[in-house]
């Protein structure tokens, strides 16, 4: 940064010392038939040229001007200049300034202002140079630059021979080169590359400017010929300053006309482009979209906010449809009475017709527009697509008589469908998380069943007993147990309670803990049952109930006592043949203590030798298939009664092996509990 | 999953709802909503015909036992109707007869009402 300091106070200090000594030398030497006289005063004047134009570039440069910024600096210039000229001749003949003085040798006084007049217009083509130098490079992307340097080389040549040949025999040196410079300077004007980058707005003021600045030119270019005050200045000044001026005239005339023209036709598209833009930056608004799943509501507030910039609403809000109600779920700059309102306008009303892409309405025809605090004219309203069945849309509304036109749908569209694939993450997201709740709130169910159910079988005089217990994915509520009442004494239960999962889970713990004491207190299954469904009755709530079988096995008096509250049958095979018990009772917790009582029955058979007994929960017989059967009781007995000779284990082995052959291709809906009892008559277990 | 659907009818002061398909534990709440809406219009007399019912489970079975205390309270009864063998014999190992009054058709169990 210092060392650009120096620099530039450097080319200011040149450039003073320039301006000085040009000035100084005009005063002490005065001899225009003298060539040495224009050569030395064109030595001082052309690197004054040049560093100023240097100057300037690198002031342009740092300021990072907007072409049409430096576009609207030319025409104050060129207007600048304009006036100059129009009004040099009587302002300096007021200094006793006309063309004759300029012939003769003119004074100290007058030296020093038609230099200085002179210079003023070295630094205005200087600027206009490095303006149309920096037009030209702006937004240029082809790096060969080959015509603009020729270009310079050939405005060089041209003002240099301009002086050197003036009059001669070799003119038309001079004059080649004035037209190789022009035909260049056209050349290099046709790509006014820049404009596609400017706005609409920005365009059209630029069409006024331009042609306006064109015409300056062309009035400066014809002011400056060498008959006119003006041009005989700056003539007399420096003939080469006076050859460079006029041809960046004519580069002034020639390229703000090829401006004019390009600007027109990119008029017509100019809008495009600025939806291109828009649309550039609209990317920007999608990403943001991504970031923000995690939390539906800051979603659609996002949305909703973003809507408005992308197709330029004024305000912009959010609906869910609930059965047939509009519910405004995010708004921007807009109050949710007026939100609610245009709602009912458009979808209660059906006056929108059926919305199944974006849509334009306008709402010059709504009855109710007074009621609203701002003045909305149209609005465009958008579907937008969820993985659930809920109805959203997104509404977007501008203001006092704008409208809605058909490309403003596309950016909409687009958004829109931006906007879904947001809103089904976010939904999927959600559904995810409440899965994962719900398969660890099964977890813990499955888990505390585990802990409920028996760890082993216990061990009993005369008897082997088998139980067996898959668990359903949805815990099912199943529960057995056993009970060592006394030394012959077994109790054991096989319940199933209503309901799933780890509300089931809940009551099954419960169940446990009444039947663990009262098993210990009471001595029959009826009393036991009755116990426990005046227990329920008041702890479970009025949906759900428990089914039982609560039932005693006395080794010594060689009978099995037990009563059924709404459960399963007991199965007894005997003999090869299958016997079904299904005593009276309702289940627990359905039924007030006396109608429960009235009805329950109790059951005592004797045991025989090789008696087998089976309890079970519906989760077997009604195992499906793929055709939705149920496993059934019928085949359920069959294979209990084929497999009555093998052990307790064997037997359970085959039951759970037919079972899950049968639903092989269904899964498993219920818990599946077994319970086999085998009775060894006691002289037979005594023998051995 | 399975599904299921009710339709609900009037035929004089009695209610029918018809039930379709598979009933329970996610199907339910669908069955608890009928039976809110029907209290809340005092609506008591009210028939459940089982006819294209495939499948009730316990939870299904629950839906009946929470509500069917207040609308006696309010001197009115469920009264079952149209169930196949297969649901019946859900509903009879669980005591339910001794509860509710099954009958085989829709017409007899809205006649039984008018005969109160």
């Amino acid at each position: 940064m210092n060392g650009y300091k120096i620099n530039s106070n450097l080319s200011w200090w040149i450039i003073g010392i320039l301006s000085f000594s040009i000035i100084l030398f005009r005063i002490l030497f005065f001899s225009r038939e003298s060539y040495l006289f224009f050569i030395i005063n064109d030595l001082i004047v052309i690197p004054l040229i040049v560093i100023t134009i240097l100057v300037i570039i690198r002031k342009i440069k740092r300021s990072e001007a907007h072409p049409t910024a430096l576009v609207l600096n030319s025409g104050i210039i060129v207007a600048f200049a304009f006036l100059v000229l129009l009004f040099s001749e009587p302002i300096l003949s007021s200094f006793s300034i006309n063309t004759a003085v300029l012939k003769l040798n003119p004074g100290l006084f007058q030296n020093i202002i038609l230099s200085l007049y002179s210079l003023m217009f070295i630094a205005i083509t200087s600027f206009w140079f490095a303006t149309i130098k920096e037009l030209y490079f702006y937004k240029r992307y082809r790096s060969n630059h080959i015509y603009f340097q020729l270009m310079i080389i050939f405005i060089v040549l041209t003002s240099v021979t301009s002086f050197a040949l003036k009059g001669g025999q070799y003119n038309y040196i001079n004059d080649t080169f004035k037209i190789i410079t022009s035909i260049l300077i056209v050349f290099n004007s046709l790509k006014i590359s820049w404009i596609a980058f400017v706005s609409k707005k920005e365009k059209i003021s630029l069409l006024l400017q331009s042609i306006i600045i064109a015409i300056l030119f062309s009035l400066n270019l014809a002011n400056i010929n060498s008959s006119s005050f003006g041009g005989k200045i700056l003539a007399d000044f420096s003939p080469s300053f006076y050859s460079f001026y006029s041809l960046i005239l004519l580069y002034g005339v020639i390229y703000f006309s090829v401006l004019f023209f390009t600007t027109l036709f990119h008029i017509p598209t100019a809008e495009a482009y600025d939806r291109k833009a828009k649309e550039v930056s609209s990317l920007q608004y999608f990403s943001k979209l991504i970031n923000q799943v995690l939390d539906f509501d800051d979603l659609a507030d996002t949305i909703t906010d973003l809507v408005t910039k992308v197709s330029g609403a004024d305000s912009a809000w959010m609906i869910i449809e609930n059965n047939n109600e509009p519910k405004t779920i995010a708004n921007k700059n807009i109050a949710y009475i007026d939100a609610d309102l245009i709602n009912n306008y458009l979808l209660e009303n059906g006056l929108c017709g059926k919305i199944s892409e974006t849509k334009i309405c306008s709402l010059t025809k709504f009855t109710d527009r007074t009621k609203l605090s701002e003045k909305f004219s149209s609005v465009a309203i958008t579907p937008l697509k969820g993985i659930d069945n809920q109805k959203r849309y997104l509404i977007a509304a501008r203001k006092n008589d704008l409208l809605f036109f058909e490309e403003d749908k596309t950016a909409i569209n687009t958004f829109a469908d931006y906007a879904s694939v947001a809103i089904e993450n976010s939904l999927l997201l959600e559904q995810s998380i409440e899965k994962q709740r719900l398969e660890k709130e099964l977890d813990v169910a499955r888990d505390i069943q585990k802990k409920i159910l028996p760890e082993k079988n216990p061990e009993v005089n005369n008897l082997s007993i088998s139980s067996f217990f898959i668990p359903a994915f949805e815990v099912g509520g199943d529960y057995y147990d056993f009970f060592e009442i006394s030394k012959n004494k077994l109790g054991f239960i096989i319940a199933d309670v209503s309901g799933k999962g780890i509300s089931a889970a809940f009551i099954m713990a419960e169940v446990k803990g009444i039947f663990n004491s009262l098993s210990r207190m009471i001595e029959t299954p009826k009393q036991i049952l009755e116990k426990a469904n005046e227990i329920l009755l008041q702890r479970l709530n009025k949906r759900s109930f428990v089914s039982a079988l609560y039932g005693i096995i006395d080794s010594e008096k060689e009978e099995l006592t037990f009563a059924r509250a709404g459960h399963c049958p007991a199965l007894l095979v005997r003999e090869n043949k299958i016997q079904s018990f299904k005593p009276f009772g309702i289940g627990l917790g359905l039924a007030n203590n006396s109608d429960f009582n009235n009805h329950l029955e109790e059951i005592k058979i004797n045991l025989m030798d090789k008696d087998t007994l089976i309890f079970y929960t519906d989760g077997i017989t009604e195992a499906k298939n793929e055709k939705l059967e149920d496993f059934g009781e019928e085949r359920f007995s069959d294979i209990l009664v084929e497999n009555s000779d093998k052990n307790v284990n064997e037997i359970a082995d085959e039951v759970i092996k037919e079972v899950s052959l049968f639903s092989s291709s269904h899964h498993q809906y219920d818990d599946i509990t077994l319970i086999i009892l085998k009775w060894n008559k006691k002289n037979n277990s005594n023998g051995v | 999953m399975a599904d299921f659907n009710t339709s609900i009818k009037e035929q004089g002061d009695v209610s029918i709802i018809n039930l379709k398909g598979y009933l329970d534990a996610h199907t339910a709440p669908m069955l608890e909503n009928n039976f809110v809406n029907l209290i809340s219009k005092n609506k008591f007399k009210i028939v459940v015909d089982f006819k294209e019912l495939a499948y009730i489970s316990s939870a299904g079975l629950g839906v009946f036992m929470a509500y069917v205390e207040e609308i006696r309270q309010n001197k009115g009864d469920i009264k079952l109707s149209g169930m196949s063998e297969k649901v019946y014999n859900i509903f009879d190992l669980l005591g339910f007869p001794l509860l509710y009054e099954i009958f085989n058709s829709e017409e007899e169990a809205i006649k039984k009402f008018s005969e109160k």
